[in-house]
């Protein structure tokens, strides 16, 4: 399984720029679902000794990010009637300009941090989890701060606990079976505040654009 | 241990069987059962530890980081379990009785909370590393939290409860920060490991014992750190502010012990620090309960005095520790031991009986009742035996452990180095007992004698069964140990040397025993010349006439109830004394004269303070933009700065 | 004489004579302002007189009021059982009965103030109210008194402050020692309520410290506390003359009338401050006991060096 490992990092890598760059929001959700059953697959190859724990691991990982969060998002997509355009606010080309420019900037801090020794587990290969984990992570961010309305927004959140997932992994059989739980759990739960309160943006303001939430602060 | 384990349970599950009957009369049949069983289980074992002197451990694996969760029982802890179990379940009894009074609350999760609340406890002083005890103080807290809120429509409770939640979030910053320091060099956290650490003098030995008299002394509550305890134990439910003043701020006071334990002999500063603690606190405290008018205030305030005694206690006993008196330090963290088991038992008699008053005159304004001796008798009786022993009178319990304190103070000033200066502490405490006198008479005299102040107090009766007898009982006790100290000196000078990490040795053991007896032995005879002097006047009165007629009004013949003497002007020449210290403000109109006490650690400096907090955090309000995407760049650009300050500094 | 009868004879000589001291007081003042004066066992007189008298009870009393002079009987005898009475001994010690002591006739105190206040009578719970003040402030500066003959003769009960010990090391602490006497003599007339503290001839409530909190008392009842409260002056006349003047190297008969020169002259001593000074402002009575505490602290510090 150890040679799947640098492909599958690689399509990872891609499917970020192409939540980057698409304008429809039906393929933002349609990436992250690819990003997401990537990761399952991920998540068997990495293991060593493949066991049943391993395996339904991944099962799980692919059950909730690539099939129960993205119908969950097309669910939400739906109520809201909104229109399926992602409104970028720094345009599209910007945006994978600064994707690169994350991709770069990963690769570099990656071999800087602290606790992640090259050659441990699956960072193996040239050693591509970690910068991949990071830059992840911070395209996560990236569409967290240049997408206005509130779905992509769930996007970009889900991405950057993607690259979190992506740096678990890591820590393969030093991770306690807890941790893992507990991510899957919050991600879940995150994602469920999240549609409750696209459905009522929607429902105060007649958009889910997140623009229009400017009293965000004590009296 | 399994005794106590099963003790423990049977607490847990009372508090189920409330919350799934959801309250009613069956629940709270059940629910008295099973904590009275379950105390008196947890009580059993800690006598049996007491006696033997012995330590039971037992441990629970943890896949959490600090280790297995050591949990057991030694002396120090089985003294402090006795007085939670004991005064718990009484309070729990009585909570039943309280609670029915109230219309508008259903108790149920009350009392659930409540035998939580004691569960927690007693797990607090059964830690034996550093999780469980964070753990279960954590939840101590929060549950003394929602006992003060039982009564959240009403905004005292409220503000009561937030000054709480801050005052104890304080302390437990404080012990975090203890603990840190303590576990800096070790992976191993139980107790026994922490204490090889910090045996000799150093810097991080200086910081654990200032932060333990922070940490602790919040919960513990002297002065200037007890400004939450009169607002929380005016609005909580009578039942809780007697657990609270008995048991919760007892806590603080088993924190100091413990530490003192981990730490070995602590250095002289220390000690003279928390002998001139206790004393300021114990005159100051008293003082301040003198000017008040709430009845419940008045007794949080005596909490304050009495944790100075302790304190003066548990100060002498750190001094001699330090001076090298092993014997003395055994007396005075005995004495500081004795005292917390005392003021247990009295406090929470008193709140029983306040809490009667409050429930059948509807009030707690001191200047409105009276007369209330006729009417409800029992309490009356249980009350005045509380009052004295709370004042320090032989033959009660109260003079035993003051007794105590006194016995160590002047046997401090026999020595030769600078331990003599504690004798100073004897007319201190001379003081503090006539303060409380002054106090306790003025309560007693204004509440249950004379005519009643106002219609209020004249719909009062006895009250039901339930809230009697749990004050009978702890009254008879007081007068038990009063009168048979010796039993529990002995156990209580264990738990003390335990404390000094001493064995008491025969010698001296057996001289404070001895002298003990002899208290007994006085107690008896005063105890006997009021039986002869009753028989005596007995045989003088019934040789002449008797009748009944009015009071003596130097010839004014309508004197009316309001005529007599009140509260506030019976502590008023006491108070101006003191003058400004006293924390009394008084208006003074043409024909209208009122005082009102005020907190002045809470109005003068943390008011202000919180003000000028306030202030500067408003100014820094406009950081809080409003808009989603500010905040998410204020994210993004603190995860650049930590990792541009990765890659400058360079992996590991 | 047998040396555990001496502090019992002491005790049974001071239980009978204590009657006598307000009576000296009294003639000692009425001699000294010109007057004649009562006889000096007139104390005597009123205790038989009022032992026939009836008892009216105030309506509103209940057991406290009856208890009064129970308790104080009962206090101030349990408490002179600790005090070495003979220079000597006392009939009964043990570490630390100075505090038994203090707080025993607290005990009185508090059932005293109770009394007062459960006649609902404005008198005298103004009364009750000045005493407790002044008890506290008086106890405060007792102790000072006695943690002082505590560091001095080393000893932890009355007995030794006050008797052997303290005959030996008179000579060598004897400026401190003089101090802490002076300073007793001021709180006894506080304690004891004598003037410049109370006046006991005034007929005016509204002045009235102690008296007017017995006001309600009468019968066999006002007669016990009239006694007790001579007995309670007695006492601490004998504990002050003790640590003016130790006796205990003296032969037992030779002790027995040395206690009873010093009921006598303390007597004399009462009455003639009585006759010399004014009653005192009640708001200078702190002042007055702050006066006798500094006495006793000053000789504290004297001893602590």
């Amino acid at each position: 399984m150890r040679p799947l490992i640098e492909p599958i990092l690689l399509a990872v890598a891609l499917t970020n720029f192409a939540v980057l760059g698409t304008s429809r929001m039906t393929a933002c959700v349609r990436m992250l679902a690819m990003q997401g059953a990537l990761l399952g697959v991920l998540s068997i190859a990495v293991e060593r000794p493949l066991s049943v724990h391993s395996i339904a691991l991944g099962a799980g990982t692919v059950a909730v990010k690539a099939l129960g969060l993205p119908w969950f998002l097309r669910w939400a997509m739906r109520e809201a009637a909104v229109r399926r355009e992602v409104e970028p606010v720094i345009g599209y080309m910007a945006s994978l300009l600064l994707g690169a420019l994350v991709v770069g900037v990963s690769f570099a801090v990656a071999s800087r941090l602290p606790g992640m020794v090259p050659g441990q587990g699956g960072s193996a290969p040239g050693g591509l989890l970690v910068p991949i984990a990071l830059a992840t992570l911070l395209s996560g961010l990236l569409v967290l701060i240049t997408r206005s309305k509130a779905i992509t927004q769930v996007v970009g959140y889900l991405m950057l606990e993607n690259g979190i997932y992506l740096f678990g992994l890591t820590l393969v059989g030093r991770i306690s079976f807890l941790v893992e739980i507990g991510v899957l759990l919050d991600v879940f739960v995150a994602v469920f505040i999240m549609g409750i309160v696209v459905f009522h943006i929607n429902r105060e303001f007649d958009s889910i654009s997140a623009e229009n939430l400017v009293e965000l602060r004590e009296a | 241990m399994t005794l106590l384990w099963i003790g423990l349970g049977s607490l847990v599950l009372a508090a189920a069987v409330q919350l799934a009957l959801r309250g009613g009369g069956r629940a709270d049949r059940l629910f008295a059962i099973l904590v009275l069983a379950g105390a008196a289980l947890g009580i059993a074992t800690a006598i049996g530890v007491l006696r033997d002197g012995t330590t039971l451990t037992a441990t629970i694996p943890s896949m959490l980081p600090g280790g297995n969760w050591a949990l057991g029982l030694d002396p120090l802890s089985a003294a402090f379990l006795i007085a939670i179990l004991g005064v718990g379940a009484l309070s729990a009894t009585y909570g039943i009785g309280y609670m029915r009074y109230d219309e508008e609350i259903a108790p149920w999760p009350s009392h659930a909370f409540f035998a939580l609340e004691v569960a927690a406890l007693s797990l607090v002083v059964c830690a034996r590393s550093v999780m469980p005890f964070m753990g279960a103080w954590e939840l101590m807290a929060i549950g003394s939290l929602l006992l003060i809120l039982t009564e959240y429509r009403h905004a005292e409770a409220r503000r009561a409860g937030f000054i709480y939640i801050v005052a104890t979030h304080v302390g437990t910053l404080a012990l975090f920060a203890l603990f840190a320091t303590l576990a800096r060099n070790t992976g191993d956290w139980t107790f026994g490991a922490l204490a090889q650490g910090t045996r000799e003098p150093s810097a991080a030995r200086t910081a654990v014992l200032a932060l333990a008299l922070l940490g602790f002394g919040v919960k513990a509550g002297f002065v200037p750190l007890h400004f939450w305890l009169p607002p929380a134990h005016a609005a909580a439910p009578s039942h809780v502010s007697a657990l609270m003043s008995g048991v919760v701020i007892k806590i603080g006071i088993y924190g100091l012990l413990r530490v003192v334990w981990l730490v070995g002999a602590p250095p002289p500063w220390w000690g003279w620090t928390v002998f001139a603690i206790g004393t300021f606190s114990a005159i100051f405290g008293v003082l301040w309960a003198l000017a008040q008018h709430d009845v419940k205030r008045l007794l949080a305030y005596h909490s304050v005095e009495n944790i100075g005694i302790i304190l003066m206690g548990l100060g002498l006993g750190a001094l001699a520790s330090a001076y090298g008196h092993p014997a003395l330090a055994a007396i005075g963290y005995g004495a500081a031991v004795l005292h917390t088991m005392n003021h247990a038992l009295f406090k929470s008699l008193l709140f029983f009986c306040a809490g009667a008053v409050y429930r059948e005159a509807r009030t707690r304004d001191l200047e409105l009742l009276g007369g209330l001796a006729r009417r409800m008798p029992v309490i009356w009786l249980a009350f005045a035996i509380g009052a004295a022993a709370i004042v320090g009178l032989p033959p009660f319990n109260g003079f035993v452990s003051e007794w105590l304190v006194y016995r160590g103070l002047l046997q401090a000033g026999q020595s030769a180095d600078t331990l003599r200066l504690a004798v100073l502490g004897t007319p201190a405490l001379a003081l503090v007992g006539g303060l409380a006198l002054a106090c306790f008479a003025k309560v007693a005299g204004v509440v249950f004698l004379g005519t009643s102040r106002s219609p209020r107090a004249d719909q009062a009766r006895e009250p039901s069964a339930l809230l009697r007898l749990p004050a009978i009982v702890i009254a008879s006790v007081c007068v038990a140990i009063g009168v048979a100290p010796p039993f529990v000196i002995g156990v209580m000078l264990r738990a003390g040397g335990f404390v000094e990490s001493v064995a008491v040795d025969p010698g001296s053991a057996a001289d404070v025993s001895r002298s003990a007896w002899q208290v007994a032995a006085f107690a008896l005879v005063l105890l006997v010349a009021i039986g002869v002097a009753a028989f005596l006047m007995h045989r003088l009165r019934v040789r002449v006439s008797r009748r009944v007629s009015d009071t003596w009004g130097c010839g004014y013949a309508a004197a009316t109830p309001r005529m007599q003497y009140t509260a506030s002007s019976f502590a008023a020449p006491l108070l101006d004394v003191f003058g400004a210290a006293s924390g009394v403000r008084t208006h003074r109109g043409p024909t209208v004269f009122h005082s009102e006490p005020f907190d002045l650690a809470l109005d003068r400096a943390i008011a202000p303070a919180w003000a000028s907090v306030r202030r500067v955090a408003m100014r820094l309000r406009r950081l809080q933009q409003g808009r989603l995407r500010t905040y998410l760049v204020y994210a993004v650009a603190t995860l650049t700065v930590l990792l541009g300050y990765l890659v400058v500094r360079g992996g590991a | 004489m047998p040396e555990r009868a001496t502090p019992v004879l002491a005790l049974i000589l001071t239980l009978l004579l204590a009657p006598l001291v307000p009576g000296v007081a009294a003639r000692t003042r009425a001699v000294l302002t010109g007057r004649r004066g009562s006889p000096i066992w007139q104390l005597y007189a009123d205790l038989w007189k009022l032992f026939r008298r009836g008892i009216v009870y105030a309506r509103v009393t209940t057991i406290p009021f009856r208890l009064v002079p129970v308790v104080a009987l009962a206090a101030i005898v349990a408490a002179s059982l600790l005090v070495p009475l003979d220079g000597r001994t006392s009939v009964f010690a043990f570490p630390g009965d100075v505090v038994a002591f203090v707080y025993t006739l607290a005990l009185a105190r508090f059932v005293l103030v109770l009394g007062a206040l459960d006649t609902g009578s404005s008198f005298e719970g103004m009364g009750a109210s000045r005493e407790v003040t002044f008890a506290a402030l008086v106890e405060f500066a007792l102790f000072l008194c006695f943690a002082a003959l505590s560091v001095v003769t080393h000893q932890l009960s009355l007995s030794g402050m006050a008797g052997v010990t303290l005959a030996d090391r008179w000579m060598t602490a004897a400026p401190a020692l003089s101090l802490v006497a002076a300073g007793l003599f001021i709180l006894l007339l506080a304690e004891c309520s004598r003037s410049p503290v109370d006046d006991p001839t005034t007929h005016l409530e509204l002045t009235m410290i102690h008296e007017v909190m017995i006001l309600d008392h009468s019968g066999p009842d006002l007669g016990v506390i009239l006694y007790a409260s001579a007995v309670r002056l007695s006492v601490l006349a004998a504990l002050l003359g003790r640590i003016a003047w130790p006796v205990a190297k003296l032969a037992p008969a030779l002790r027995l009338a040395a206690l009873v020169a010093a009921l006598v002259l303390v007597g004399v001593l009462v009455g003639i401050v009585e006759a010399s000074m004014a009653r005192l402002k009640l708001a200078k009575v702190p002042l007055y006991i702050a006066g006798g505490a500094a006495l006793s602290a000053f000789g504290l510090v004297l001893l602590l060096r």
